[in-house]
């Protein structure tokens, strides 16, 4: 068997690895913005619960969470299927992280913008969604491009629950042909590559949405 | 009946009184000027009164209502004020055009078409028609707080809240700054202006409210303050005239 061959077969995996990032990122983003949203909107006591939350998640182990969604659940009568565990374990955590690089963004916002999008009658909802989120999605970039890189290498935590990504077809390769080095060589080649995918396409939305003659970069 | 009635206003902060019992009218077509030394109250007096910051005591009328009562459409009285900040404080996430329209569009319902037609008549009354697709980042000073004002009288307001409008500009941009206020001014256009620029109050004011220690210390035309003997007004206009 070829390392071309190789190479074939572990890129089976990686239609499952790309679903499992992209599925958990989009996770991340749903609850890092509804953190930081109700965060900004509500109250003190809203505020206070959701800080509280994102500390405990912030402290919580991956594979801890994945195991108590996966396999503490089924207990209580709530089967989890693995790729749902997936989002409520790594996509829970990484929207804690997501949601502490929304609040610095949000604070990077000139509050005199807001103060003048105030004077002229907006509410806070209709400030927030015209002038605050569509700056902070602009200053997160960085951070996003971080925590997408960060769900990209828990991906293969997935293997532990069943989902045929790259690493546990790396795994089964290894147990038959007892190549370690090539295969895992591979997969790691292949993580570098949809990195490198993926901060391509960040690079793109990023330049297409960039402010003109606001520094970024 | 006067455009705009402060009466009696009081903001405190714990046992200190920013603002202690200022009252003042401004009249329609009228510029009026607010002085005094820093931390006299100017900015938070012009924040009360389109209810930024809430007032403790007192009363604002703006057409005869009383816009500190409980039941006041806060968010209709704001549009119905112009206030142009110290700091420009232009979207910096869109167009010239955009900061015009955002809130014709928004809040005033007006259509696209509309909109733009209005903002580019506005911009052209400040001289900044060619560049309505320029972004904020790339205006100068002065090109950014005639953008601020052509956003503010789209609006249709019927005030217009300056809040130091040439602190933030180098002498060549005051003057450009100060010429278009003083184009509004003549066109009658209601003026509440806070500043500390004596050439600024000379060339738009009809009348001066100098403030000291949160209260109204003086009212009068600017040349009757300059020549007043009084100490706390010599010390703070330190002999200019």
């Amino acid at each position: 068997m070829s390392f071309f061959d190789i190479l074939q077969i572990l890129l089976q995996g990686a239609g499952y690895t790309l679903l499992i990032t992209f599925s958990c990122a989009a996770t991340a983003l749903v609850v890092g913005l509804g953190i930081a949203m109700a965060r900004e909107l509500g109250g003190r006591w809203a505020s206070a619960v959701l800080s509280a939350l994102v500390y405990v998640l912030r402290g919580v182990p991956m594979l801890v969470l994945l195991f108590i969604v996966f396999f503490g659940l089924p207990g209580i009568g709530v089967d989890v299927p693995p790729l749902v565990a997936m989002m409520l374990s790594l996509g829970l955590i990484s929207g804690a992280y997501l949601s502490e690089v929304f609040r610095g963004a949000l604070a990077a916002v000139n509050s005199n913008e807001v103060l003048a999008a105030q004077s002229m009658g907006f509410t806070r909802f209709q400030t927030l969604r015209l002038i605050k989120i569509p700056q902070m999605l602009r200053f997160s970039v960085p951070g996003m491009v971080n925590e997408l890189t960060t769900v990209l290498k828990y991906s293969p935590f997935a293997y532990t629950v069943g989902l045929p990504e790259i690493t546990k077809q790396a795994m089964a390769l290894v147990a038959m042909t007892m190549r370690g080095i090539e295969i895992y060589a591979a997969i790691g080649l292949i993580y570098f590559a949809i990195y490198r995918l993926l901060l391509g396409a960040v690079r793109l939305i990023e330049k297409h949405y960039a402010i003109p003659g606001f520094a970024q970069e | 009946m006067a455009l705009l009635e402060v009466k009696d206003l009081v903001k405190s902060y714990g046992d200190r009184n920013v603002l202690d019992g200022v009252s003042f009218d401004l009249e329609e077509g009228e510029a009026k000027v607010v002085m005094g030394p820093s931390g006299c109250g100017k900015s938070t007096l012009l924040r009360c009164l389109n209810l930024l910051i809430e007032p403790t005591s007192g009363a604002i009328l703006l057409d005869g209502n009383d816009i500190t009562r409980p039941s006041a459409d806060v968010r209709a009285l704001r549009s119905r004020i112009g206030f142009v900040f110290q700091n420009f404080a232009l979207y910096r996430h869109m167009s010239v055009l955009d900061n015009v329209t955002l809130a014709l569009r928004r809040l005033k319902k007006l259509p696209k078409r509309e909109a733009e037609e209005r903002a580019m008549h506005e911009l052209a009354r400040m001289d900044m028609a060619e560049k309505s697709d320029a972004f904020p980042a790339a205006l100068s000073g002065g090109q950014s707080q005639r953008v601020a004002i052509a956003r503010a009288l789209a609006m249709d307001p019927k005030v217009l809240f300056f809040d130091e409008p040439t602190s933030a500009l180098d002498p060549i941009m005051v003057r450009e700054v100060v010429t278009l206020i003083n184009r509004l001014y003549l066109d009658n256009v209601t003026i509440l202006c806070v500043t500390h620029d004596l050439g600024l109050a000379k060339h738009i004011s009809d009348r001066v409210v100098f403030l000291h220690h949160g209260k109204v210390y003086a009212e009068d035309r600017i040349e009757e303050l300059l020549h007043r003997d009084d100490p706390v007004l010599e010390d703070f206009f330190g002999g200019e005239d």
